[in-house]
């Protein structure tokens, strides 16, 4: 579903992804772990097509079409999304309101016709009891004065309302207690289905606990430097990066 | 103000010599700075331009209506040109105007929405008299217009006495538009106004509120959103001339293109005025390179006892907000329009009457589709 190969990224002038490779088939959760700095948020960033990540050399091909040309709201239109570790807050703009926006924005890109409110009203509604969501935070601002665990929840919310065929998940453990964790990777683990693939990303194996990979990559310098099964992620927190870092090397 | 009245016919008299004295307001005045009338009349004469043409439409009930080009009725007389402060384009306002509108709304009565439409150029006066507990609501539209509209205002609220007072200035690429507005608001009186200004070659709505009685309040908000090489100035002076009043302004402006939004805010605080409350917000998104917003909140303090804060900023659409909503599959006019309503709204959502907020939100709208 996705191949990237010798992927160069530059942010600010400075080179941050330095010849990745990476390639993930449908149906696949693969896990991308690295110490800070390793480039792992220009990965995420890159992939959903933020301006100022630019592509030096190398592609990411997406079922067969190369992305790098792509504006991010095409890359949403074709199924890919990305829970940001820092949802943003937008004041003035209810959150209900936005979630109608984006998913008729969505479906009007790939041709298919647009739901009235209520029909996107009972969606959400459905989606948010699973998740915890109340109906309060729905109509306020998005993600204005939400706490940490409430806007990850959204975040999935939003994976769940628009069903991408293929997951970003960007530290998605980040500020969350244990609680908030587990119910975000109920929310993630059952949107795993054999033709959606995900990437996880991720500093800590903790979250791996609970949305279990089927893959997973170290990434360090701006390259994937070791690759294995689940359990190298135990091994990473057993080690350290540094060690595994060494090995490889 | 034909009326052969010989107080009027002297202050008249005086106002045209204020405005021979000072002259068409030009950049090197500092009140003026962002707002050169000189530069945007040009060669046009000031005094030579007639009267403005208006027409009043609603709810007429409860207000006497007092049309000033015939005669003068004696409560017209009492009042016109009695509140200042009188500067160079409210002289003028008054020294040439030939007619105008005076409104008046007796004790306790409650009147409106009241709409009053300027349809032309020219110089005119009005004139509104709330009696002790009366309320008013007045929508007053500036229509385009070629040349320049100058008009003088005043309103004299009496003890418990409301005016919600909503003036939107359409858009109008070659007109030169003034309003100087002047408020005394008595005990426990209000002045709710919005100002919805969509830019002219040069436009500005100049409010001087002198909260004079007790638990007078006045609570000013606005909005504009400018393109093109339009121009919109929205300049206040609040006085907290006596103790435990308050006063609250919320100003948002949006500029694209090669458009000038100012906005100009003086709260003074007179000495003894203790217990006064104010706050002012003003707040600019840039949405081109070549497009200038200019905020200047200013607060002149000589009392001890007072709560004042001001802020002002200016910036551009936030990348990351812009970014968030791509991501999510917005496309990026879509996304920018989202943004900048979001931004907007909420100093139109102070208007309290629901058709007119209505109303005003639409116009923020038509201009915005206009804009991007």
């Amino acid at each position: 579903m996705l191949e990237i190969k010798d992927l160069h990224v530059t942010v600010d002038g400075k080179e941050i992804l330095k010849g990745l490779t990476l390639s993930i088939k449908a149906g696949e959760v693969h896990a991308v772990m690295g110490p800070n700095g390793s480039g792992k948020s220009t990965l995420s960033y890159a992939l959903a097509g933020r301006a100022g990540c630019d592509v030096t050399k190398g592609s990411i091909f997406y079922r067969g079409e190369d992305l790098t040309a792509l504006a991010p709201e095409e890359r949403a239109a074709k199924g890919i999304f990305l829970a940001m570790q820092y949802p943003v807050e937008i004041p003035g703009v209810t959150t209900l309101t936005f979630l109608k926006a984006a998913l008729n924005a969505q479906r009007r890109a790939r041709g298919e016709s647009e739901l009235d409110a209520m029909s996107v009203l009972k969606l959400v509604r459905e989606k948010a009891k699973t998740l915890n969501v109340p109906e309060e935070m729905l109509r306020r601002a998005l993600n204005v004065g939400f706490s940490g665990g409430e806007k990850k929840r959204l975040e999935t919310l939003q994976m769940a309302l628009f069903e991408p065929a293929f997951a970003i998940l960007d530290e998605t453990d980040s500020g969350l207690d244990i609680d908030a964790l587990k119910l975000v990777a109920e929310g993630v683990n059952a949107l795993r289905s054999p033709d959606r693939a995900m990437l996880v990303i991720t500093h800590y194996q903790r979250l791996l606990n609970y949305i279990v990979p089927d893959r997973v990559h170290v990434l360090a310098g701006g390259r994937i430097v070791a690759e294995g099964g689940k359990e190298l992620a135990h091994e990473l927190e057993a080690k350290g990066y540094a060690q595994i870092v060494k090995d490889a090397a | 103000m034909n009326a052969p009245v010989p107080f009027l016919d002297a202050r008249r008299a005086e106002a045209l010599e204020t405005f021979r004295v000072k002259g068409v307001p030009h950049r090197r005045i500092e009140e003026w700075k962002y707002s050169d009338v000189r530069s945007a009349l040009g060669a046009n004469d000031v005094a030579e331009i007639g009267t403005a043409q208006w027409r009043i439409e609603g709810a007429t009930e409860n207000v006497e209506i007092a049309d000033l080009s015939g005669d003068t009725p004696q409560w017209v007389c009492d009042h016109l040109a009695t509140i200042g402060p009188h500067n160079a384009m409210e002289s003028a306002s008054l020294a040439f105007a030939q007619g105008g509108i005076a409104l008046r709304v007796s004790k306790s009565k409650a009147a409106g929405p009241l709409r009053l439409n300027w349809t032309s150029h020219g110089h005119a006066r009005i004139l509104i008299v709330l009696e002790e507990g009366a309320s008013l609501k007045l929508v007053e539209k500036h229509a385009k217009s070629s040349g320049l509209r100058n008009i003088g205002t005043e309103i004299s609220l009496a003890n418990n006495a409301q005016l919600s007072h909503i003036a939107v200035g359409e858009k109008s690429d070659q007109g030169v538009r003034i309003e100087t507005i002047a408020v005394s608001a008595n005990r426990n009186a209000r002045y709710n106004a919005h100002f919805a200004n969509f830019g002219a070659r040069l436009s500005r709505f100049d409010i001087t509120v002198a909260l004079e009685g007790e638990g007078s309040e006045a609570h000013i908000n606005g909005v504009s959103a400018l393109g093109g090489e339009t121009h919109a100035d929205v300049t206040t002076h609040v006085i907290h001339a006596v103790g435990h009043t308050q006063s609250t302004q919320l100003f948002k402006k949006a500029a694209a293109g090669k458009s000038r939004a100012v906005y100009q805010g003086r709260v003074t605080v007179k000495e003894g005025a203790n217990g006064s409350d104010s706050r002012q917000t003003a707040k600019g998104i840039l949405l081109g390179e070549r497009a200038e917003i200019d905020l200047k909140p200013e607060l002149i303090i000589f009392a001890d006892d007072v709560k004042c804060a001001h802020g002002a900023a200016v910036g551009d659409l936030e990348a990351e907000q812009l970014f968030y909503l791509r991501a999510r599959g917005l496309p990026e006019t879509e996304a920018r329009n989202l943004l900048i309503r979001a931004f907007l709204e909420d100093a139109v959502l102070e208007i309290a009457d629901e058709t007119i907020r209505a109303e005003v939100w639409h116009d923020v709208e038509a201009a915005l589709e206009a804009m991007i």
